[in-house]
């Protein structure tokens, strides 16, 4: 407690700025570089290390990142939970392929058509969410990604064809071209961490500022919301826009790295996957997003390639999910975040414990 | 200047208020009755939160009753909860920062207003420091740094002194009874603590069963026997 206060008639006229506060911005500052440049340092390094095999199913790994840190925006921020997200993904994969083949637009602007269009839809999807929480919000999003599947199964994701839904009937569908500077596998994993890196600094930017601010005041309760002014609509719908923005832009880059997208891998059952992966990678930290899209393409692919029945990694993330839900709400990111700290204040005491 | 007139409050069939009329001038106002007496009640009419069945409540001259909460605050209402609100994991600057970015203000200014009621409130030197670090002293104190941002008109303080000692309570009195100093807005206090109410406030008005007991100078309304009957007790 400020002992002055105590004693003290307050302190009247300008205050000066405290120098912690300068401090405080200048590590902000660096986390933020840090993080950009863990990712861009994993898209430089990977393709040098992995083998082709490898670098295809680690872009998946870094697309689904970008779907999963917008699932962890909606949960860590606003406890909101969606189930909707890989329909999301779904969606944006469609726009994307259906600009990319039947208008000829450049690559990005495919991507950020899938992301505005997956935007748009998340937005009304988190409607409901004004009145409903937890397990009946949980519940009318999964309904929406059960609704998705039925669509995207009659529909299928356009393939170069003619007409609305450019689907090409009785011949070899075509694949969606990638960006010039992106054609190779190793290019493109670079291209898709780029994109990751962008992404989740759009939202630590959105965590810092005003939105986040707002969405911790929402996250405190509703009174205190309104109390303090804040438009608890527009900032939950903003929130829930940004994370269908998130899903889209994943789902664009995800047609673009396979040139195709199978109708029948957009399940309901994946949207669950996905909220429930990045609860176990961590929503408080951006290093969970990461470590959610390795649980959900690169372990399977692993237990593939040790000769173990991929449907095993369902047990396993069952148990990392209880384990999650018990012991640690904050995920792997962040018990690796604690473990690092600990680590970090031990070398900074020095030896002078070290003694005999 | 706070003027409600004739208003009723009512849940089901019970009337939490019941025909109120009011004027409240003074800088710091106390408002005080025994449990049930419908003052948070009238507090929650003023923020928005509860609509009364009639009656009209003004503020400075401004129909209260025809704006949302939200636009009630960047009008300039203020209001804190017997629950104090800190968000846990802002840091103490942050939570400041978040009412100020719904309320009007000059772009240039933030930084400088945060700064100052920080330093009102003295905690200037934890500005950094995370919300759930904070004790009880402090959390009440961040709740009233945050009402004196964005050009307050009225703070409505409810129960700001619950569970502080006494050297605390004399801390919080200070600035409470500085507020109006230091940006003109005027307060409006609840609390069941008799001294915090006689050395705070000029003006208290007494509620029992949401009717107005008493309305006048403080020590005259306490030393009323039918206030001391319904609220103190009597010997």
């Amino acid at each position: 407690m400020s002992a002055s206060i105590l004693n003290d008639a307050p302190v009247q006229g300008i205050a000066a700025v405290p120098a912690s506060l300068a401090e405080a911005s200048r590590r902000a500052h660096i986390s933020l570089a840090v993080m950009v440049g863990c990712v861009l340092l994993i898209g430089i390094a990977v393709p040098w290390l992995a083998n082709a095999y490898w670098i295809k199913t680690l872009t998946s790994s870094l697309a689904l990142s970008i779907a999963a840190a917008g699932v962890a925006l909606l949960y860590g921020q606003l406890g909101l939970v969606s189930l909707c997200q890989y329909a999301l993904l779904g969606a944006g994969g469609w726009i994307a392929l259906r600009a990319g083949h039947g208008l000829g637009w450049p690559f990005e602007l495919s991507v950020l058509a899938g992301g505005l269009l997956s935007c748009a839809v998340g937005m009304l999807a988190g409607l409901p969410a004004l009145r409903l929480k937890g397990l009946y919000l949980a519940l009318v999003t999964m309904m929406m990604a059960g609704g998705f599947q039925v669509v995207i199964n009659v529909m299928g994701f356009p393939d170069g064809g003619a007409g609305w839904l450019g689907r090409v009937f009785g011949s070899e569908r075509l694949m969606m071209p990638r960006p010039a500077l992106a054609l190779s596998d190793a290019a493109y994993f670079r291209y898709v961490a780029v994109w990751l890196a962008a992404m989740l600094a759009l939202i630590e930017l959105h965590r810092r500022t005003r939105a986040g601010r707002s969405w911790a005041l929402i996250r405190r309760g509703e009174a205190a919301a309104v109390a303090a002014g804040v438009n608890i609509l527009r900032y939950q719908t903003w929130a829930f826009g940004l994370a269908g923005f998130c899903a889209g832009v994943a789902g664009a880059l995800l047609a673009g790295g396979v040139g195709q997208l199978d109708g029948r891998a957009f399940t309901a059952g994946d949207s669950v996957m996905l909220f429930a992966l990045t609860v176990v990678g961590g929503v408080y930290h951006w290093a969970g997003a990461l470590i959610a899209g390795l649980l959900l393409r690169a372990v399977p692919a692993l237990l593939t390639d040790f000769g173990v029945n991929g449907y095993l990694a369902m047990i396993f993330f069952g148990v990392a999910l209880l384990h999650a839900l018990i012991t640690a709400p904050s995920g792997i990111a962040g018990q690796l975040a604690g473990a690092f700290d600990a680590v970090r204040k031990r070398f900074a005491r020095g030896g002078k414990e070290a003694g005999p | 200047m706070i003027r409600v007139n004739d208003l009723t409050v009512a849940f089901g069939g019970v009337k939490a208020i019941d025909g109120l009329s009011a004027e409240l001038d003074a800088p710091v106002c106390g408002l005080i009755g025994p449990n049930g007496a419908g003052k948070t009640t009238l507090v929650n009419v003023l923020s928005g939160l509860v609509q009364p069945r009639a009656g009209s409540v003004t503020v400075d001259g401004a129909d209260l009753l025809g704006l949302k909460p939200i636009e009630r605050v960047r009008f300039g209402l203020r209001r804190s909860f017997q629950t104090e609100q800190v968000v846990e994991d802002l840091s103490v600057w942050d939570n400041v920062r978040a009412l100020l970015d719904h309320v009007p203000h000059a772009r240039g200014e933030a930084v400088a207003q945060v700064a100052r009621a920080l330093s009102h409130t003295g905690l200037l030197d934890v500005a950094t420091v995370l919300g759930q670090r904070l004790n009880l002293f402090q959390r009440r104190m961040l709740e009233i740094a945050k009402s004196l941002v964005g050009a307050p008109k009225l703070l409505l303080l409810d129960e700001p002194g619950a569970g502080l000692t006494e050297q605390e309570a004399g801390a919080l009195r200070r600035v409470i009874g500085s507020v109006h100093a230091f940006c003109g807005a005027q307060v409006l206090l609840i609390d069941h603590d008799v001294d915090l109410i006689a050395a705070t406030c000029t003006q208290t008005l007494v509620l029992d069963f949401g009717r107005r007991l008493a309305l006048g100078p403080t020590r005259a309304v306490l030393d009323d026997p039918a206030v001391r009957k319904a609220y103190l007790g009597t010997e």
